[in-house]
């Protein structure tokens, strides 16, 4: 873990916000590339980082690691919340500015190197950790297929593309599969990330997903038809104080015991977690 | 430049500080999450996380808000238990040369005393810090610190069932915190630490509900120290054996200020979340803050702007 201060070299909003009468709304999202070599070198897909977010805030903001390149660049894409004091701040820092920030932490993804097939499953801002997940594998010559879903085409990933530094590198061909998913039919297919996961399990490895708890509880009862789902490694959000396993404030109970996210997690296996149990962020 | 400090002058073997920076309860682990990060060794001393007899898992989520400069927790004293403190992580601390305080807190004063009575003798242990702000679960729960009576027996209790010096953290969700501190002396503290968090609440509009899934927390940060700062010149004002200063210290200047105010050490902790380094970037502080007012000693500031 490396704490430090880290420049922005880019920052725009790529979603547009949401309203949602059920859960708080957001007021858009935003992708945020930090020149940031001390994390990019320590960093695996899964992982996290906690960035403070100004003298307003008393508590740091866990964000996962989005993308991590060879520069020593890492970027993180965050939703602001509605009258969200910290990623409101966030949202407000420009090229240029300098943030402070701690990681990586928490344990990441654990892809077996014998995988061959990826399935990725990322529901909304869930495709945050998923995306650093993708580059890592295609890089390794796995073959990926990514069920990208979304509220609308609006808040798709624009560009799912893998790393620029890999079309020149001779690697390809890269087999990744990108498939679109929007709950109004404005792209792709029109349903959920999870209503296509059938389709394609009985081709893949291993199992990856980033969503909303209602996501993983679908999973989960999804799993009892197709076992090799129960096995899926799953990131949650939680709210944090420490980061470091330290305050106990991210406890959740699994069954293997009480778990903390940030320092057990935050990728859990979907059979670990009782999902009804588990109260949304 | 002298930062030592003792703070169980009182006490037999005492407890002496190579400077005044402590960490507080609930908001450090167990020590044992930082050697890789930091060179824990310089503070002063390490208060670990709350423990009690038996081990237990704590308040359902969510347990953490962010209020306007500050924090609400309710953690409900998830901990290992105090026979997994001493099997797994005291012997980490006897290779410490930072001292270790044990933070306990008990449902009973029996179960005070028990707790006291399995940490005897354990090498790695240092002192006592006895959380008087938990509910007394035999009597109606009430806050056993709330009363100055029932705190000075858990203090007595504890005080006889042990040999360690024995510090008493006093809540400030009391009418007069003042009679409760004299109380605790009285009854055989040998240093107090204040403030706990102050209780409170926070709801969302949206589920109409409580946001904390315990319906209230403590609340820490900022947002407390000048309360927690006027409670410390309170205490040291009446009672004769130490007192430790804690609520909202984020910088060098914040602990200074309870210094002047009469604490002779400090506990840091809800600042420690935003920046893991704030143990040590106060230390420096208070260094800092010496060198450039020609203060030698640490005692000339202690209680300076009482008088």
């Amino acid at each position: 873990m490396k704490q430090l201060s880290a420049r922005i070299i880019s920052h725009q909003q790529v979603f547009a916000g949401l309203e949602r009468p059920a859960a708080r709304s957001t007021s858009g999202s935003w992708l945020m590339w930090l020149k940031c070599p001390g994390i990019a070198g320590e960093a695996v897909p899964g992982q996290f980082v906690m960035v403070r977010c100004g003298a307003e805030s008393v508590l740091p903001r866990p964000f996962s690691l989005h993308r991590v390149n060879d520069n020593g660049d890492i970027a993180l894409l965050y939703a602001v919340w509605e009258g969200g004091k910290g990623t409101g701040w966030l949202s407000r820092r420009q090229a240029g500015d300098k943030i402070e920030l701690f990681g990586p932490l928490g344990n990441g993804f654990s892809v077996f190197p014998a995988s061959r097939h990826l399935l990725l499953v990322a529901g909304g801002m869930g495709i945050a950790p998923l995306r650093f997940l993708a580059d890592v594998a295609v890089r390794q010559k796995k073959a990926v297929t990514l069920l990208m879903g979304a509220l609308s085409a609006g808040h798709l990933l624009p560009d799912a593309s893998p790393p620029q530094e890999l079309l020149t590198d001779g690697i390809p061909p890269f087999n990744l599969d990108i498939i679109k998913v929007t709950e109004d039919g404005s792209a792709g297919f029109k349903g959920l990330a999870t209503d296509l996961i059938v389709n394609h399990i009985d081709r893949v490895d291993q199992v990856f997903a980033c969503g909303p708890v209602g996501m993983y509880r679908t999973m989960a009862a999804l799993s009892e038809s197709f076992p090799k789902l129960k096995s899926a490694q799953v990131s949650l959000e939680m709210r944090m104080a420490c980061g470091l396993g330290t305050c106990y404030g991210c406890t959740i109970k699994t069954k293997r015991g009480l778990a903390q996210v940030c320092r057990d997690g935050p990728v859990f296996d979907l059979q670990d977690v009782d999902w009804e149990a588990l109260r949304p962020v | 430049m002298n930062l030592a400090v003792q703070i169980a002058p009182e006490h037999k073997s005492g407890l002496l500080l190579s400077n005044p920076v402590m960490t507080a309860s609930g908001t450090f682990g167990y020590g044992t999450e930082y050697p890789h990060l930091f060179d824990i060794q310089k503070l002063g001393a390490i208060v670990c996380k709350g423990t009690t007899y038996q081990p237990r898992e704590g308040n359902p989520q969510p347990r953490l808000m962010e209020t306007a400069s500050g924090v609400l927790n309710s953690i409900g004293l998830q901990n290992i238990g105090v026979k997994a403190l001493v099997r797994e992580k005291a012997p980490i601390w006897a290779g410490w040369r930072v001292p270790v305080i044990v933070n306990i807190a008990g449902e009973t004063i029996d179960e005070y005393a028990r707790i006291a009575r399995e940490l005897n003798g354990v090498a790695g242990v240092s002192a006592i810090e006895v959380n008087i702000s938990c509910p007394n679960v035999s009597e109606g729960g009430a806050e056993f610190g709330v009363d100055p009576k029932t705190a000075a027996r858990v203090t007595a209790a504890v005080k006889a069932s042990t040999s360690l010096p024995l510090i008493v953290k006093l809540t400030p969700n009391t009418g007069d915190i003042v009679k409760v501190a004299l109380a605790v002396a009285e009854a055989g503290a040998d240093a107090v630490s204040l403030i706990n968090t102050l209780k409170g609440m926070a709801i969302d509009s949206r589920t109409r509900r409580p946001v904390i899934g315990n319906r209230t927390g403590g609340l820490s940060g900022p947002a407390i120290k000048p309360v927690a700062l006027f409670m410390v010149y309170e205490v040291a004002g009446a009672v004769t054996i130490p007192v430790i200063g804690c609520g909202g210290i984020t910088g060098g200047s914040d602990a200074v200020e309870f210094i002047m105010a009469g604490a002779s050490a400090v506990q840091i902790g809800t600042a420690s979340f935003n920046n893991p380094r704030a143990p040590f970037d106060i230390l420096r502080g208070i260094e800092r803050f010496m060198e450039n007012h020609g203060v030698n000693d640490l005692a000339e500031l202690i209680g300076a702007a009482r008088g």
